[in-house]
């Protein structure tokens, strides 16, 4: 019996990084794992919304947490930003039931089923850096990186704040690193594996976005990685496809081809490389698929 | 009785050192020695001209922050041992905050703080008259704002923030944190004054939501959050022209049209005139397929329920 998720990929995954997305459904099945849709569940804010108005931002996430219940399942997601506005949402509730019978007021208002608050929201790195994920991996003898030195990028949000997200040390992560051993590659540490890639505010403030991104970047070049990775298609975006406007702004240059997760995974597990949609990268992954001989 | 090095940040240009370096220190200390009382015994016992700035020693002045094995903190809330077992090191590096100019070993210079503080205007400015008795406040309104009423101006949460890292210019969290503070004052009459005053160029849609102010906060101010509400009250004040606060609205106008991020409409959305500028990129982008073909949203299932909600639920801020 595979493991049953509520599949929360978020809006950037289906749309302008579909690979993450297409990816992830198919490396689903070799992990044991089946992705329920969620045809109800709207965008998560991205915490815009909250920053905006944040009581409809925490209504419109209830109401996705609502959707996975009546499921009778879990939410499990694939963006940095999806995790920590979802978890935030049902942290809240969970932490007081008046914010909760509130909430509940609307959504029935609304036509929508209230939530009970018994659903728990995981990203898919850390489902695979538990014991269980990592024995389902290893279940398919995953060593296929043949070395290949990869630049850990975790983000910030599905770090921090830790009160909220707490699955690991914020300042010492080995989620990300325990999972490119596992594949058989070899960890490039440096320190900007855990600063902001800057998106949040790439369309508001260019300038300051791409020097932050700047710091992982030339940090994971620094300790001589051949490719980053991150769980995250936000920072994908602010690492991939603004990398060149980055290295025109700071001067320098990166040449760092990133990848999602799920297909550094799927790398090191034989999935098709067509399957995971390489050529939407602005980034060439070339050199990377050379090194692993997909 | 444990024993650590402690390898302290040194730089004495007022000495004629121009170039800054480590010292290792060695100390015998008590299981539950403050890292403040470790600098200070060395001070006292090794070498006097290690310079520290300090005060209450019980975490209310907010003098003693500094970063211990790379992490931010106040020095004399933090236990040694605590800093070892926390970072998995058994040396405990001292650094001098980040963000900031040293001035003295561990001592920096706090004069663009202190200036983006003043310029928040952190104090009440009532409306009208004073009254002839107190203003009463009722316990309710004093909520909203005891969480940011905590903050000791320690500015630990400037010292690992990413877009002040990113632009020196950046007002930055605890200014905003005492911002917010007034701005949610019910005796408070600049509410929409406010709004545009921290709205500017490094103002709060600079905050790039990192979320280390909130991870170091050593009392629990979460000035995130806080700047996320006074983006709250600029929507409430109709303050919504920065291109921060035309992101968000595009991300409402999505969640209205279909429920989903309409990808399309949020580049020229939150930045009409810089739509040019960018033509280059969204070309390539969309020669890799990374814009979405329809101009449409998504809609989602049952989106009707999305539409009350956004008509019905009210702010409270």
């Amino acid at each position: 019996m595979p493991r049953q998720f509520a599949y929360y990929p978020g809006c950037v995954a289906e749309f302008s990084s579909k690979e993450l997305n297409a990816t992830t459904k198919a490396l689903a099945p070799l992990l044991d794992i089946e992705l329920l849709p969620m045809p109800q569940a709207t965008c998560c804010g991205a915490g815009d919304v909250a920053e905006a108005k944040p009581n409809l931002y925490l209504t419109l996430n209830v109401r996705i947490l609502s959707e996975a219940e009546a499921m009778g399942v879990d939410i499990l997601t694939i963006c940095n930003v999806c995790t920590l506005n979802l978890r935030r949402a049902n942290k809240m509730v969970k932490d007081d039931p008046r914010v909760l019978e509130a909430v509940n007021e609307e959504l029935v208002k609304a036509g929508a089923r209230p939530y009970q608050g018994t659903i728990e929201v995981t990203h898919l790195l850390w489902f695979l850096a538990t014991e269980e994920g990592l024995s389902l991996l290893e279940a398919r003898g995953p060593r296929g990186l043949n070395g290949l030195k990869v630049a850990p990028y975790y983000g910030c949000q599905l770090l921090r704040p830790s009160s909220v997200m707490g699955f690991e040390d914020p300042d010492r992560p080995q989620s990300l690193e325990r999972l490119i051993t596992a594949l058989g590659g070899e960890v490039s540490d440096y320190e900007g594996k855990s600063r902001c890639c800057g998106f949040p505010i790439i369309l508001a403030r260019e300038e300051v976005a791409l020097k932050e991104s700047h710091v992982a970047l030339s940090g994971a070049r620094d300790a001589g990685a051949q490719v980053m990775v991150t769980p995250c298609p936000l920072c994908h975006l602010a690492m991939d496809a603004y990398q060149r406007k980055t290295e025109q702004l700071m001067g320098e240059e990166y040449a760092m081809p990133v990848l999602h997760l799920p297909q550094l995974i799927g790398l090191a597990l034989g999935l098709p490389t067509k399957t995971m949609e390489f050529k939407r990268h602005l980034v060439p992954v070339d050199e990377v698929l050379s090194i692993v001989g997909a | 009785m444990p024993a650590t090095t402690f390898r302290i940040f040194r730089y004495q240009p007022d000495s004629g050192e121009t170039e800054s370096y480590h010292q290792d220190f060695q100390l015998e200390h008590g299981e539950k020695t403050t890292l403040l009382d470790a600098i200070l015994r060395i001070q006292n016992e090794q070498d006097g001209t290690v310079a520290v700035r300090y005060s209450c020693r019980s975490a209310i002045c907010g003098s003693c922050a500094c970063k211990a094995n790379g992490k931010t903190v106040l020095a004399c809330m933090t236990q040694v041992e605590h800093v070892k077992t926390d970072s998995g090191q058994e040396i405990v590096q001292v650094d001098p905050i980040g963000n900031f100019t040293p001035i003295k070993d561990l001592v920096v210079d706090m004069t663009p703080f202190w200036e983006k503080f003043k310029a928040v205007k952190p104090f009440l400015i009532p409306d009208g008259p004073a009254p002839e008795k107190e203003r009463l406040v009722p316990k309710a309104a004093m909520e909203k704002i005891a969480n940011e009423s905590k903050c000791i101006l320690c500015a630990a949460c400037y010292s690992e923030c990413n877009s002040l890292a990113a632009d020196p210019e950046f007002v930055g969290p605890a200014a905003f944190a005492w911002g917010y503070r007034f701005a949610a004052d019910e005796r408070d009459g600049q509410r929409k004054n406010r709004a545009k005053l921290y709205s500017g160029e490094h103002g709060v849609w600079d905050c790039t939501r990192c979320m280390f102010c909130n991870e170091r906060c050593p009392k629990g101010v979460d000035p995130r959050d806080a700047i996320e509400k006074l983006g709250s009250i600029a929507f409430q004040e109709k303050v919504t022209s920065d291109k921060g606060a035309r992101h968000a609205k595009a991300f409402l106008i999505s969640l209205r049209t279909g429920g989903k991020l309409n990808e399309i409409l949020i580049a020229p959305y939150t930045d009409p005139l810089g739509a040019p500028f960018n033509a280059p990129l969204a070309l390539r982008m969309a020669q890799k397929g990374k814009l979405p073909k329809s101009p449409l949203t998504h809609k989602v299932k049952d989106r009707d329920q999305v539409k009350k909600l956004i008509k019905n639920v009210k702010e409270t801020i």
